[in-house]
């Protein structure tokens, strides 16, 4: 039996220690309508070289993203990950550690996960950072919520241009309230609409949230939206890219209250979407409004530098229905990862990660501009990704994937006015030879 | 010459004339633990009998703080926000919340005298 | 050790060279964007490769962790992580997979998720399952929300959520964000619920009862048939906490023990790692007349063909971005394509021994907490000890000087000075017998030198930390004028 270590012996004498004949007699009390007649039906156990075997076979069954020339991004993206990475966040004093409850025992994750806010807080300019949430569905449903405490209103306001996983999720979170969610759709360079959103604001709104680069790459001009949200005194929520911000404006100099989004990008496998991690970053003044676990920095008996979680009277565990949220367990080895990942990276790497992915994309633009089937009708101020349209572009992305190329993001059925849309991706993983073989390729398609 | 009153959510109520000085019980800093946080409401705000007017946390513990009597807040203890630790050094003196304008004179007579509140106290820690 | 931060370490002018730069005519970010898009200054650290090596290897030797000591941790379950399972969840094939890659590119994937599902079902009764949420916490909230869209469809006016002072505090904080009331019940003595006092609570406009079982005092809920009985009469349902269901595979099944809507937690009870508190997956499960409203998109099989079956008619939508922590789901898989039918049960009686047999050795020297048989945990009331002035915490601390972790300490908050001991069905009988000797140790310590427990622990990088200061003056992140 694996994993199990008491043998017959053990089991005999531990019954005996404990007065019973069978291990059965440990279940004596539960009531006999309840149990399980025979053994569930489920396959005998595996050795584990059959169950390697089994399970390789499942994994070859997927045909991998480095398998073709992909332009695929929307939210989750194929960085480059520096080999120390894996090492270190494997070791096994990470990896199989419990929460940090205990901090004489657990300075190491602690300081980990305080660097980690730290690092948040570098790259946003926000004053404080929690030690991670889920993803930026959960991080951006968190922050709204938070708004809705902080302002005591009831209405929610949102960019429609918002990553539709996003927005479907907070939804969700937000449908055991009667609070009213409005979104504000995008104008005809795909950015947010300013215009619709100065009449969407009002005396009850609690927030606006929208996301730069939007679900469609564009960078918005924050500091317009966060100013007009001020004036109804409402709160600003930022989805942020944190590659992008290598840079990009700091959110908290852009009039940002609260910045959340999705950590994969920061050293993270794609791993069909999950794990990855949330964040979120606020000013002081909302500190006791943030969900979640956070990592405080004091003393100890003798005066020595020492960390420990903090601020826990917000927590479920102890302020129970009262909380600021339910979250217990969160993404801390995703968090963790994320520092070690900007540690090895450094200022340089990650500005050029950022900087060749905003090149590379852009090459792309041009190069797809020279194609006259091809329709680029947004905006040009985006990062690492676009919207272009042809079409049938259902149709030609299914053309190119035969060519072993993933155009990227076929967006109908998003909105009716990105029919035919399609949202193409480069990171520093693409070099010019596969965009111009891409450009050639379609070039073909499209004749 | 004030009185002093509680109310059996141990906050209390220093009474002078038409003003009471309010803050919480040297029972009630002892079950919390070392305080580490108070939020109280701004001046001209109203409290009401009852009614949750703030809240404290220690390190163990977050708790709501209720009015013993209606009112309008005309002074608080900015101090305290900074050194919430005086609620444990001295709840009844330095550690005072807020001072109000009452309302309702007669809701005096709903509290208890030190007295009575300490024999409420024996029951409940019991 | 050299404990300064990352960012003191830093010394302008390092770089790695880790990407390639492109074969194209490079841009300043100003030549593309509008300036007033962009930041001025970007306040990282520039570190060479051997000192971040060497900053988190050292940072790791600081921790205790489950490959290097026992953790009795109760509710916790912290069970043997098999090295299978990461290997396993680290193949190319699927770490390197897109969420918006086709269902043919991701075939292997489905069919994984789809039969991780079959085992699951077939384990606890349940008709179907989801795996979007990430923790057990958010599995809840899954489930309630779901519970709480049920009744809007059937249009069952309900307003309350019950719960047992012994819950878990996600259970109350998740029925506030599903907008409930919720009510609490009292335990009897004993430590389980009161059919008296919840039959009181009890009317027409319960929406659910949430309950852990085995509960928190680590006892089986022997009423939970008439339990369930009160709340379905009440035209309520049943969510199972599954935080405890390791004392049960295998036993019986949320299904036969008459709940509606559950969550397993596979880093607890399908041995996947803690990872310093996440990432975690919460299973989602629910019986037949409550798969209309599971978050969509599940995943069916149609002629040998997997695929994301978005047609869920009531689906309560998403609860996270894509499919939920998909690698956690690898390691839950490959646990039990290892475990089978017979490994099951062995988990579930061993970790009730393992409870049983560290309860009769230290029950004459701390009392235990109620005096119904214990199932895979075992809650200890450090009443006497703390009496002679030693408090549970102080106990909880010494143990960390003989190289074990603390028990989970004050809870349930229904019992004093509460030590809650799992020591989980992977342990040997040597460690629970060294854990055994520690106890008593500890409690002789008491008369003989109780300042070596009030400063317990002596051997850790740091001792007793100030929460106190941390909480006063937040100090949460570091900052390079501070340098």
């Amino acid at each position: 039996m694996p994993y199990i270590l008491n043998t017959e012996n053990d089991t005999g004498e531990m019954l005996r220690a404990a007065g019973l004949k069978s291990l059965s007699d440990l279940y004596s009390h539960l009531p006999s309508k309840i149990k399980i007649s025979g053994e569930p039906n489920i396959p005998s156990g595996l050795s584990e070289q059959e169950t390697g075997q089994f399970v390789k076979g499942l994994a070859e069954k997927n045909k991998i993203l480095n398998s073709f020339n992909s332009f695929l991004g929307a939210g989750v993206y194929n960085h480059y990950i520096p080999s120390a990475l894996k090492p270190l966040i494997s070791r096994a004093e990470f990896l199989t550690a419990y929460t940090p409850y205990q901090a004489e025992c657990s300075q190491g994750i602690l300081q980990a996960i305080y660097e980690y806010q730290s690092y948040i807080c570098l790259l946003t300019g926000m004053d404080v950072s929690n030690a991670s949430l889920f993803d930026a569905g959960s991080s951006l449903s968190e922050s709204v919520l938070m708004s809705l405490r902080i302002t005591k209103r009831s209405k929610v306001v949102i960019s429609s241009a918002i990553n539709p996983e996003y927005k479907k999720t907070l939804y969700t979170y937000l449908s055991g309230f009667n609070f009213k969610i409005q979104e504000i759709d995008f104008n005809k360079d795909g950015a947010t609409d300013i215009d619709l959103l100065r009449e969407a604001l009002d005396d009850n709104t609690a927030c606006f949230a929208l996301q730069s680069p939007s679900f469609f790459g564009i960078i918005e001009d924050t500091e317009k939206f966060s100013s007009l949200a001020k004036e109804k005194s409402a709160l600003t929520i930022l989805v942020a890219n944190p590659m992008s911000l290598a840079l990009l404006k700091e959110p908290a100099n852009c009039g940002i209250d609260i910045v959340c989004g999705d950590g994969q990008v920061l050293g993270g496998s794609l791993s069909l979407g999950g794990p990855s991690f949330g964040f979120l970053a606020t000013k002081n003044e909302y500190l006791r409004q943030m969900p979640g676990r956070i990592v405080g920095k004091s003393v100890d008996r003798e005066g020595k530098p020492a960390y420990c979680l903090t601020l826990q009277a917000r927590e479920q565990h102890i302020k129970r229905e009262k909380a600021t949220s339910n979250i217990c367990s969160n993404q801390s080895l995703n968090a963790i990862q994320s520092a070690i990942y900007l540690s090895l990276m450094g200022k340089a790497g990650l500005r050029d990660c950022a900087l060749y992915s905003l090149n590379l994309a852009h090459y792309l633009y041009e190069k797809l501009k020279e194609i006259d089937k091809v329709k680029l009708n947004f905006s040009r101020n985006f990062f690492n990704e676009f919207i272009w349209q042809a079409d049938n572009g259902k149709n030609i992305v299914k053309k190119l994937y035969k060519e072993k190329i993933i155009a990227g993001l076929s967006l109908d059925g998003v909105s009716p006015k990105l029919k035919n849309g399609i949202l193409s991706c480069c990171t520093e993983t693409k070099t010019k030879e596969q965009i111009d073989s891409f450009i050639e390729t379609l070039r073909n398609i499209l004749g | 010459m004030s009185i002093l009153k509680f109310s059996k959510t141990h906050e209390w109520a220093k009474i002078d004339n038409n003003t009471a000085v309010i803050g919480i019980s040297d029972y009630a800093q002892h079950s919390l633990g070392d305080i580490v946080f108070i939020e109280v409401p701004k001046v001209k705000d109203k409290v009401k009998a009852g009614s949750q007017f703030g809240t404290i946390e220690s390190t163990k513990a977050a708790s709501e703080l209720y009015s013993p009597l209606s009112g309008e807040v005309i002074e608080i203890n900015k101090d305290l926000i900074n050194n919430p630790q005086w609620v444990n050094e001295s709840p009844l003196e330095r550690g005072w919340m807020i001072k109000i304008k009452i309302e309702n004179n007669s809701e005096v007579n709903n509290l208890l005298d030190e007295a009575a509140y300490k024999d409420f106290v024996a029951k409940e820690s019991h | 050790m050299d404990n300064r931060l990352i960012f003191e370490k830093s010394d302008e002018g390092r770089k790695s060279n880790y990407v390639k730069k492109p074969a194209i005519e490079l841009k300043e970010p100003g030549q593309i964007l509008p300036a007033n898009l962009l930041r001025e200054a970007l306040p990282l650290p520039s570190l060479g490769e051997l000192e971040v090596v060497r900053h988190y290897t050292n940072l790791s030797k600081l921790n205790f962790s489950l490959d290097t000591n026992f953790y009795p941790l109760g509710s916790c379950t912290m069970k043997y992580n098999p090295k299978i399972n990461e290997e396993l969840s680290s193949l190319e094939g699927f770490l390197n997979i897109h969420p918006f890659q086709s269902e043919a590119c991701l075939s292997g994937a489905l069919e994984l998720i789809y039969n991780l599902e079959a085992l699951l079902s077939e384990i606890t009764g349940m008709k179907r399952f989801s795996f979007q949420a990430s923790s057990g916490a958010q599995g809840e909230l899954t489930g309630m929300l779901m519970i709480r869209k049920y009744h809007k469809v059937m249009k069952n006016k309900k307003r309350k959520v019950i719960v047992p002072d012994s819950s878990h505090g996600t259970n109350p904080a998740t029925s506030s964000m599903c907008g409930y009331e919720t009510v609490v019940v009292e335990s009897n003595p004993d430590g389980l619920i009161d059919l008296d006092k919840l039959s009181k609570v009890v009317d027409g406009e319960t929406a659910a009862i949430m309950l852990t079982n085995p509960n928190t005092l680590g006892l089986f809920e022997e009423n939970i048939l008439e339990v369930a009985d009160i709340i379905h009469k009440n035209g309520g349902l049943l969510y199972y906490d599954g935080a405890n269901f390791n004392a049960l595979l295998g036993i019986t099944t949320p299904r036969l023990m008459g709940f509606d809507v559950i969550h397993l937690n596979l880093h607890k009870t399908f041995s996947t790692p803690h990872g310093c508190g996440g990432p975690g997956a919460g299973a989602v499960g629910v019986v037949d007349r409550l798969t209309d409203f599971l978050p969509a998109p599940v995943i069916d099989k149609k002629k040998d063909k997997f695929y994301f079956n978005y047609k869920i008619k009531h689906s309560i939508g998403k609860v996270r971005a894509f499919y939920g922590n998909f690698s956690v789901l690898v390691r839950a898989y490959v646990y039990l394509l290892r475990l089978g039918r017979e490994g099951l049960l062995r988990v579930s009686q061993n970790a009730v021994l393992n409870a049983n047999y560290i309860r009769e050795k230290l029950k004459n020297d701390y009392n235990v907490a109620s005096n119904k048989p214990s199932m895979h945990e075992v809650v200890f009331s450090c009443t006497r000890q703390k009496e002679k002035g030693v408090p549970a915490l102080d106990i909880a601390k010494r143990l960390i000087d003989y190289g074990m972790h603390p028990p989970t300490m004050y809870f349930p908050l229904i019992v004093k000075e509460a030590l809650m001991v799992e020591p989980t069905e992977t342990e040997s009988r040597k460690t629970l017998d060294y854990f055994i000797d520690c106890m008593l140790k500890i409690n002789r310590e008491i008369e003989q030198n109780a300042q070596t427990l009030h400063d317990a622990p002596h051997t850790t990088p740091v001792k007793r930390v100030d929460e106190v200061r941390a909480a006063r003056n937040p100090d949460l992140r570091w900052r390079f004028s501070a340098k």
